[in-house]
């Protein structure tokens, strides 16, 4: 081709199952539900742009449709998920997948696919350094080790 | 295997040990490392992809996609989710260039103002109203990280290879690749892209809009009906390990 649309065609194609890839694995291993439903808007970002593009390549508005529908349906699955999660955070006052692992009917037995990893080891906190300031004080030599009195 | 799909594998293979080396773990490091794998996986997909005609196009594509595909990859390997949401905001922007650059215009605008300018907005307020005080230790550990970036390494190896392969093979020439460019002005290329998008959504996809309709009056509705059964007894932010808390609590 000489008018170079199948070269951008190629390209979209490609950044688009770039984008598919990268929401993947957000989606798979993140455990903040509200990253993993930002991952699931990346994929959802992905299959835009292959649809405008193939949309493009066949000169058909198709595809531009699909991803204005797209973007309807993305509106509707953002406030039912975030109506969701802000339910199940007050529930448990945390945003972590990991709490929700046994969520099932009362009848049905326990059933846990791995148990919460050991917790972290607490970072210190990052106290403020200060620098010295005034002059240091004059203790004679033979009081540095003991001190008669205070 | 022809060397550009040689070229794209290694490229995807680094771009996965990039991913997993900049998903959260325990211990840190590895960013700078998987920063630099990521840049080499880029350089290599760039120069396997056959060029546009026109270095100016070439060139603002290259800049657009690598905008669009760094800040996806920060905004799922960040820690803050904060962070994250503002690096998607990018993203969202990258990719509204991406749809510019094709023609569609219409297209670009709506992904600003309803993706950036609503449901972005609408995760922050969630993040906002339920952040754990400073920094969550959910956020610091991912879960089978390795897997999930050789899975999606697999994948993304796969899709473009076999596009690149198939859109090149010489069976294709014959195909709809042939729709001169004339046609494509008149068609999705149009000057009055807006008239052309209202026609045919109004026209030859009314069904389409309608049921487009109706789900956001269905998904306004649950989202409300969701909130309004919410009022068990509130938790604040979680002070105690989360393995010593019981089942799930019955509002």
């Amino acid at each position: 081709m000489a008018d170079g649309e199948l070269e951008l065609l190629n390209g979209y194609l490609v950044v688009g199952a770039i984008l598919f890839g990268l929401g993947m694995v957000g989606f798979l291993s993140r455990r903040n539900m509200i990253t993993v439903f930002l991952a699931a808007e990346i994929m959802l970002q992905g299959i835009s742009l292959s649809l405008t593009a193939w949309g493009r390549y066949h000169n058909d508005f198709g595809g531009q449709m699909l991803a204005l529908l797209m973007i309807a349906v993305a509106a509707c699955e953002a406030a039912v998920a975030l109506a969701l999660v802000l339910m199940l955070y007050q529930r448990k006052g945390s945003l972590d997948l990991f709490l929700w692992q046994d969520l099932r009917e009362e009848s049905v037995p326990r059933h846990i696919d791995r148990e919460l990893p050991e917790a972290l080891p607490e970072e210190p906190p990052a106290w403020p350094r200060l620098t010295p300031a005034g002059l240091s004080p004059e203790i004679p030599p033979e009081q540095t080790g003991y001190r008669p009195h205070v | 295997m022809t060397d550009p799909h040689r070229i794209l594998l290694a490229a995807a293979v680094l771009g996965g040990m990039a991913v997993w080396l900049l998903l959260p773990r325990r211990k840190g490091g590895g960013i700078a490392l998987g920063g630099a794998l990521g840049a080499v996986s880029l350089g290599l997909t760039a120069a396997a992809l056959p060029g546009l005609a026109d270095w100016l196009a070439q060139s603002l594509f290259w800049l657009l996609g690598g905008m669009t595909v760094v800040s996806a990859a920060w905004a799922v390997t960040l820690r803050n989710p904060v962070y994250c949401a503002i690096w998607f905001g990018m993203s969202l922007l990258g990719v509204s260039g991406l749809f510019f650059f094709q023609g569609a215009q219409f297209l670009a605008v709506a992904t600003v103002v309803v993706y950036a300018g609503a449901i972005l907005v609408m995760f922050l307020f969630i993040l906002m109203l339920a952040s754990a005080s400073g920094r969550a230790r959910y956020d610091r550990v991912s879960l089978e990280g390795l897997l999930s970036a050789a899975c999606a390494a697999f994948l993304v190896g796969v899709l473009s290879i076999a596009v690149t392969g198939s859109l090149h093979s010489p069976k294709l020439d014959s195909s709809s690749a042939g729709i001169p460019q004339a046609q494509r002005q008149q068609g999705v290329l149009a000057a009055e892209h807006t008239k052309q998008i209202g026609r045919q959504l109004f026209g030859r996809y009314l069904v389409a809009v309608e049921v487009a309709g109706t789900l956001l009056l269905a998904a306004l509705v649950g989202a409300a009906v969701i909130v309004g059964h919410a009022r068990g007894p509130l938790v604040g932010p979680r002070a105690t390990d989360p393995e010593t808390a019981g089942g799930p609590r019955h509002g």
